[in-house]
């Protein structure tokens, strides 16, 4: 007999209510996370993005890329040597459209590259955040460091720096701009790791890790991202345990008649599945929704995988508790519950 | 040897510092369509001795013999199957699942029992304690005597050999606990029970076979009715 299913249908609002508080609980966590992670996104989504690969920089330059200088001659050694390379400058700056009105960016220029957006001189493809700000395609822009002027040809998407939106440019405004044909990174798109002379060598992940105020703000987000979900996975834990703790007078008379205490566990564990797994799905679905229909400049970023990955883990916390809590069963006496009186 | 044979028993609880003696070396048989009924003070051990004899909990010392079995050698799970297949239990609540229909309640006992699940049992026994007309009802909605009858039935659903009733009477006024009792003597005879009860209420002992009297931890006296 399906004792956990028939518990369900007779107690419908009491575990509805309690489906809705693994639902809130995760949704607040997902939200929260995608939050964080939109933060993050915000600051680095040009350099997270990007497949796995290895970003070069000098070795004087110690860790700092804008102190990077990878000379024209250089560079194209290198590109003929690793024709799948990329060549690329990042340098935070500003421009203005007609109205006047100022924009900070982070200027990006790259050599020839399937991965990064193509541009002609005196063309730009900026991040798509600004078209929120008003900016469209055929504005005409200008900069005091730039001579010349630029027209928006079109945006990108997932590119931002430094929490400022990307303005792809070309390398001959990017030269005239900062008065060097020197690049500071080489980009490559290869698992497979080559060292090379003179270029320090680092993975997508440890670039990041160079750039102080990301390394430093991620340390925050990662913090609120897993302290969430660990009190989350605990209050799943105490939830399942109040639930449990009272049903212990019902669990003894099971007991007494002769049901095995295997018979209880699985009850226990097919309620609990059941329900997270309803409430985590809807709470996906809401989380995944909002991905979707969010405002373009609020800066949340949720992947599926992320989310799924935390659904996984409010499961097993959710099922460690459960079962932890389920010990109760498994020490609860008949004989306490017969004597304790009516259930 | 009887069917059911309580030898030399003994229980002592470690209450703080002190071994307190709760069953001082019971002999008790109990025989085929015989109800046995404990009777004595609050106190003299009577719920000890019917929940040692119904194996929920252990004994100190002594043997409690079923169908050439010594109880007081069985390990937990054993213990849980012979509960499980062999006996039937009533208690002073009724003690009924609070999410399963009257009906249910008695098929639980079946799937519990290892029986194969068979309405027309379900149906003869609601047939027998009188409730056919209130099966699909939940526990919530019966009143004290008739969930009381329903445990009953599920007491007895499974054809067990043995039945435990501690007081089964005691939350009933005296019209349900005499059709209680009176129940309870016709199934102990129709389905040839070995039934042990407890009761407090010296009315309903005219429908015993015998009155076992106990007064701290010992057997006063036994009387046939
Ligand atoms: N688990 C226990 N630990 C300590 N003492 C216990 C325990 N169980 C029972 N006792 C004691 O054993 C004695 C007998 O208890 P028991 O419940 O058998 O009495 P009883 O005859 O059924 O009484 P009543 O008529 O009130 O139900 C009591 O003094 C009780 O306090
Ligand atoms: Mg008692």
């Amino acid at each position: 007999m399906n004792l956990a299913w028939k518990e369900m249908k007779k107690n419908k609002s009491k575990f509805f209510i309690f489906g809705l508080i693994v639902l809130l609980i995760s949704l607040l966590t997902f939200m929260i996370a995608g939050l964080a992670n939109g933060l993050s996104q915000d600051n680095a989504a040009l350099i997270k993005e990007l497949p796995d690969g290895q970003f070069y920089m000098t070795t004087e330059a110690e860790d700092n890329y804008a102190l990077s200088r990878i000379s024209s001659t250089q560079q194209k050694e290198l590109l003929l040597k690793y024709p799948d390379a990329t060549a690329l400058s990042i340098q935070m700056g500003m421009f203005h459209n007609a109205e006047g009105n100022q924009q900070s960016v982070a200027f990006v220029t790259t050599t020839e590259s399937d991965i990064f957006p193509k541009v002609a001189a005196g063309e730009m493809i900026v991040d798509i955040s600004l078209k929120e700000e008003g900016f469209k395609i055929g504005d005409i822009l200008t900069s005091n460091q730039f001579s010349g002027q630029w027209e928006i040809v079109g945006f990108s998407d997932q590119t931002k720096f430094n929490h400022a939106a990307v303005a792809f440019i070309h390398q001959e405004d990017f030269t005239e701009m900062y008065r060097t044909t020197d690049l500071q990174l080489l980009y490559l798109a290869d698992e497979e790791v080559k060292t090379i002379d003179g270029l320090t060598m680092y993975s997508n992940k440890d670039f990041l890790n160079t750039i102080p105020s990301y390394s430093a703000e991620q340390l925050s987000l990662n913090m609120i991202i897993w302290f969430l979900v660990v009190i989350s996975g605990m209050l799943f834990a105490i939830f399942f345990y109040m639930m449990n703790v009272q049903k212990i007078g019902l669990y003894g008379i099971l007991k007494a008649i002769g049901v095995k205490t295997s018979t209880l566990f699985i009850m226990m564990w097919t309620q609990m599945l059941l329900i997270s797994a309803i409430a985590l799905s809807i709470s996906l679905l809401l989380s995944q929704l909002f991905q979707n229909f969010a405002p373009q400049g609020m800066p949340f970023h949720l992947t599926l995988n992320t989310t799924l990955l935390f659904a996984a883990i409010f499961l097993v916390i959710g099922f460690f508790g459960a079962t932890l809590s389920g010990l109760q069963i498994k020490k609860v006496q008949p004989l306490q519950a017969i004597q304790q009186g009516e259930i | 040897m009887s069917f059911f044979t309580i030898q030399q028993l003994e229980k002592s609880f470690t209450v703080g510092e002190t071994n307190e003696m709760i069953l001082k070396g019971i002999d008790l048989p109990l025989h085929k369509g015989e109800i046995t009924a404990l009777v004595g003070a609050s106190g003299s051990g009577k719920s000890t001795l019917l929940t040692i004899a119904a194996g929920l909990q252990s004994a100190s010392n002594g043997h409690i013999y079923f169908n050439e079995q010594d109880l007081t050698s069985l390990s937990q799970e054993q213990l849980r199957q012979m509960r499980a297949e062999q006996f039937g239990f009533v208690f002073q609540f009724a003690h009924l699942v609070p999410f399963l229909t009257a009906e249910e309640q008695l098929l639980l006992m079946l799937d519990v029992a290892n029986k194969k699940k068979n309405k027309k049992d379900v149906a003869r026994v609601l047939e027998l304690v009188g409730m056919t007309h209130r099966k699909t009802a939940y526990p919530s909605s019966l009143s004290g005597g008739e969930k009381q009858r329903i445990a009953i039935a599920r007491a007895i659903i499974h054809e067990p050999k043995i039945l435990f009733a501690d007081e089964p009477t005691a939350s009933l006024d005296s019209k349900r606990s005499s059709e209680v009792m009176m129940l309870l003597q016709s199934l102990t005879k129709t389905l040839n029970l070995t039934t042990l009860l407890v009761t407090h209420d010296e009315e309903m002992l005219r429908y015993v076979d015998k009155t076992v009297h106990m007064r701290d931890g010992k057997i006063l006296d036994e009387q046939l009715s």
